[in-house]
């Protein structure tokens, strides 16, 4: 039962990542990438997480997955804020439909 | 397995940004790209081929990641900027 | 010198309470020493490392980042929502990304600060770029610069839900 379960989250998160790139490539300028690129991918990484949490073999295990999850989180997020402001403060303007 | 090599695939498609830019921070964002999936596919290797020394890579995987992208905006960036306006 | 600036703006617990330190003391050293048990698979021969080191965070975490105030309360209430709305951003950017006709329209939004200077606007900067639609881009005193993604009439209302969400973590109550 929980190999099904592990299955779908993983194959769901590599639906997020597949998304991130997808994002990446097609996406207009460099804001709307960094959108695609820490939504999507964290989104990914947490379904590949919880995929791989229910079949770990302790609470030890559990537990690294998911500071290494949240370790990404705080990373992208605050680098995805970083990439925007000096993208700002070199004036690269953004997109506009 | 079969996980770690689709994400190794949209790594790879990846690169292809990191090939375009156009600016120096698209190609960054590619970096990043790399971190997340990295971490991904180490994951799921350790977790195919029962190897939990993997997860720590992961980890320090993910302390890079970060380091980098704050190092580039930091540094790399700012001090191109004087130099060469290629983007 | 820094962190006595910061301690007024967003104000610490009283500096000379030796009890607040005391009780954060403690319970840091639980933090990291529960971090130390997972990075160590729960090695039990590691504490003979362990213990000095979580000894030696504890206090330069102290020294670094003084006691300020939470509430245990405002991080359950945190937790979910914050759990659904990133899924449900990165489900909408997904959608938006593989979408045939691309549907984003982007813009610029300012969200004036009702948060105190601080950990808690750096949070929730970092908060903003996890949900649906919105990626901090500059915080200045004033105010919190967003890209976003595509034009709703509802950015504004979901901002101060976040940020209330924010205060609330906290232990602060919005002016």
């Amino acid at each position: 039962m929980t190999e099904y379960l592990t299955m779908f989250l993983l194959l769901a998160g590599a639906v997020f990542f597949l998304a991130g790139t997808v994002g990446l490539l097609r996406f207009p300028d460099v804001y709307t990438r960094l959108h695609a690129l820490t939504k999507a991918d964290n989104v990914g990484l947490g379904l590949v997480v919880a995929g791989l949490a229910l079949q770990a073999e302790s609470w030890a295990v559990v537990g690294k997955l998911l500071l290494i999850w949240l370790l990404v989180l705080l990373a992208s997020a605050s680098v995805a804020h970083l990439v925007a402001a000096a993208a700002r403060q070199r004036g690269i303007k953004l997109w506009k439909r | 397995m079969g996980m770690a090599l689709f994400l190794l695939l949209t790594l790879v498609a990846g690169l292809w940004r990191v090939l375009r830019g156009p600016t120096a921070a698209d190609r960054m964002l590619a970096a990043q790209l790399f971190g997340t999936t990295a971490v991904a596919c180490v994951l799921l290797l350790a977790q195919a081929f029962d190897q939990p020394p993997l997860r720590d890579v992961a980890l320090v995987f993910a302390l890079l990641a970060a380091l980098t992208a704050v190092a580039f905006v930091r540094r790399a960036w700012a001090a191109r900027e004087g130099g060469d306006a290629d983007d | 010198m820094h962190s006595d600036d910061r301690r007024q703006r967003l104000e610490f617990l009283p500096r000379d309470s030796v009890m607040i330190h005391l009780r954060t003391g403690w319970f840091r050293a639980a933090l990291f020493a529960l971090l130390w048990w997972i990075l160590t698979d729960g090695a039990a021969d590691s504490w003979l490392v362990g213990v000095p080191v979580v000894l030696f965070a504890t206090l330069a975490s102290l020294a670094l980042l003084p006691p300020f105030s939470w509430s245990l309360i405002g991080i359950a209430r945190f937790v979910p929502f914050f759990f659904w709305r990133s899924l449900y951003g990165g489900a909408d950017v997904a959608r938006r990304a593989l979408h045939p006709r691309l549907p984003i329209s982007p813009d610029m939004y300012e969200h004036r600060w009702r948060l105190p200077p601080g950990l808690p606007r750096v949070f929730m900067a970092n908060i903003v770029s996890l949900l649906p639609g919105t990626l901090s881009a500059e915080l200045d005193e004033e105010c919190l610069r967003i890209h976003v993604l595509y034009e709703t009439s509802t950015f504004a209302e979901d901002l101060s839900v976040v940020e209330k969400q924010v205060a609330g973590v906290f232990g602060l109550a919005l002016v």
